[in-house]
């Protein structure tokens, strides 16, 4: 039971990151190392918010979300932006960026972890397993989120623009798809998910400056593992590794360190035997 | 005139692709662009329709070379020659590109919607979207279907389906006979005139040159990048050195 718990949960946090950020990669090809470093923000601004002003944790969490998304999009214009078609140099500037991130945390809140209160407290008991109704308001909020995700990319304008530039850049001109205007707007949603994640995320785990390390490696491990680009691969796969994870933490003493191993060792292996992963394309050429 | 090429070239880093070349195309016209493999007819096309802009913009942004482009286009009486390519389609010229290109991962219908992406009226996209399926039935068929899992016919119709979904006063086609069997390449060129008689000009790129002089109002001959002749069908086929070295016929 805890494994079923934690394993939807974890699993629904990851499809959340690994889709925001795939869908960036998949419009501008930016690999966004920044994208979870962007989450543990949103996670300290509501410990902020929350904490130390005294805020209602829903509007605390509504705010870290805007200014995620605001920095998200300052960081994409002057730092990404520019050298965009530059794909090692935007992967080092999003390192840079993670990092810059990490220190400020450091900075400002010091090394020490932090918590931030649950929004409803308490918990049920099913089959002798403790349930929160935290986790269960994380998951359905999460399960909401994906499902209007799912709706503006399959039955919109603008969702069906930002899979075809996905899909063919230069076609997608053709159509009157504007693509540099589509990776900023898409730029847009994927940072927002990020804070979004980080924002439900905050009150089930501990705040500290480096919590954006491990996500990105399971998160990338997702994302390889679900084939670089494709949403439907992205939502598997991050079930099948927040299980693989929760199994792991439950079944085997001291798991909970080997974590972010089993991430990286699928991640290997995936790469060694099906580099597409589960539905990947495998990419051609643009011309 | 419709469209009016003047004075194009176009290099990359040393390499010349189009050099000095002009040609127009009138309303309601159907004029083709024939020559060799490497003459630079996908290159016309694409730098008409902005494309070639849009490269150099991101092998400027990449520093990974550079493209040199010059001379003008005009289409229905406005320079279009410093206007990007998403901005070209909004007047009528759309390219329906070599290698169809379809949207794989999409279904028939959304890379058709796709093509209407400028249409704000969604009443007018059903229309278009009406005329598209009358023009290849095949496609209503097929609509909830993957395009990549589409034959290469299938994707031929599906590329110029969704080109017309723009709604074009100049549509051109690049090649969109390579690796169909003879009898599909027949029916591809038909669709192609059928299109032509609803009023819509075309400008078609082709190697199949036998098949599209029979259809065509005039012809272009591109060879390393320069216009060598121009006529009607007739006329070029009359010129034993042009049959020859340049038509293959
Ligand atoms: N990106 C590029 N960089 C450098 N040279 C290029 C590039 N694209 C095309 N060329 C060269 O430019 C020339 C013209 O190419 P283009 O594709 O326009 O020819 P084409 O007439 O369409 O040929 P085909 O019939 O094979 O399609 C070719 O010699 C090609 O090798
Ligand atoms: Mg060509």
């Amino acid at each position: 039971m805890n494994i079923i718990i934690t394993g939807l949960i974890t699993g629904s946090m990851l499809a959340l990151l690994a889709i925001s950020f795939s869908l960036i990669f998949g419009v501008a090809r930016i690999v966004n190392i920044a994208h979870t470093a962007f989450y543990m923000v949103a996670a300290y601004c509501i410990f902020s918010l929350t904490g130390k002003f005294g805020l209602n944790p829903i509007a605390g969490m509504m705010i870290a979300v805007v200014v995620v998304t605001v920095l998200g999009l300052l960081a994409y214009k002057f730092l990404i932006d520019p050298i965009r078609e530059h794909e090692a140099a935007v992967l080092i500037a999003t390192i840079a960026l993670a990092m810059i991130f990490q220190e400020a945390v450091m900075l400002i809140y010091t090394g020490d972890y932090r918590t931030v209160s649950a929004l409803i407290e308490g918990y049920f008991i099913v089959t002798g397993v403790k349930v929160f109704y935290q986790q269960v308001l994380t998951f359905g909020v999460v399960l909401v989120v994906l499902a209007l995700l799912w709706f503006l990319l399959m039955k919109t304008k603008l969702g069906l623009a930002i899979r075809s530039t996905a899909e063919d850049r230069e076609v997608a001109n053709l159509m009157g798809m504007n693509d540099s205007r589509l990776a900023m707007i898409t730029m847009g949603i994927s940072v927002a998910l990020a804070g979004f994640t980080g924002a439900v995320l905050a009150p089930l785990t501990v705040l500290s400056p480096f919590m954006w390390m491990e996500p990105l490696i399971i998160m990338m491990a997702v994302v390889v593992l679900g084939g670089l680009g494709s949403i439907k691969g992205s939502f598997v796969a991050a079930f099948i590794l927040g299980f693989t994870e929760a199994l792991v933490v439950f079944m085997i003493p001291k798991g909970a360190f080997l974590k972010g191993s089993v991430a990286l060792t699928i991640m290997i292996l995936v790469l060694l035997l099906r580099p597409e992963g589960l539905f990947g394309i495998s990419f051609e050429e643009e011309r | 005139m419709l469209l009016e090429i003047a004075h194009l070239t176009v290099r990359y880093e040393k390499a010349v692709l189009i050099n000095d070349l002009s040609l127009c195309v009138d309303t309601g016209e159907l004029v083709s662009l024939v020559g060799p493999n490497g003459a630079g007819k996908s290159t016309t096309l694409r730098a008409i329709s902005g494309l070639v802009a849009w490269e150099r913009e991101i092998k400027r942004r990449s520093t990974s070379g550079d493209i040199f482009l010059e001379g003008t286009v005009t289409f229905n009486g406005e320079r279009i020659d410093q206007i990007p390519a998403h901005e070209i389609v909004r007047r009528g010229l759309v390219l329906c590109p070599e290698r169809r290109r379809p949207f794989r991962e999409m279904t028939v219908l959304d890379n058709l919607l796709a093509g209407a992406y400028l249409q704000k009226d969604p009443k007018k996209s059903r229309e278009t979207l009406d005329k598209v399926y009358e023009l290849f039935p095949v496609l209503k068929q097929r609509s909830p279907q993957i395009a990549g899992t589409l034959s290469g016919g299938e994707q031929q119709m599906l590329a110029i389906g969704r080109a017309f979904m723009s709604e074009p006063k100049l549509l051109c086609i690049d090649e969109p006979s390579t690796g169909l069997a003879p009898r599909l390449r027949q029916e591809v060129f038909e669709k192609i005139s059928e299109i032509n008689r609803l009023g819509i000009t075309i400008l078609l790129v082709e190697q199949e040159v036998s098949l599209v002089f029979k259809m065509s109002c005039r012809n272009y001959v591109l060879s390393s990048g320069k216009i060598i002749a121009q006529g009607t069908g007739q006329q070029l086929i009359e010129d034993e050195v042009l049959r020859k070295t340049y038509l293959g016929l």
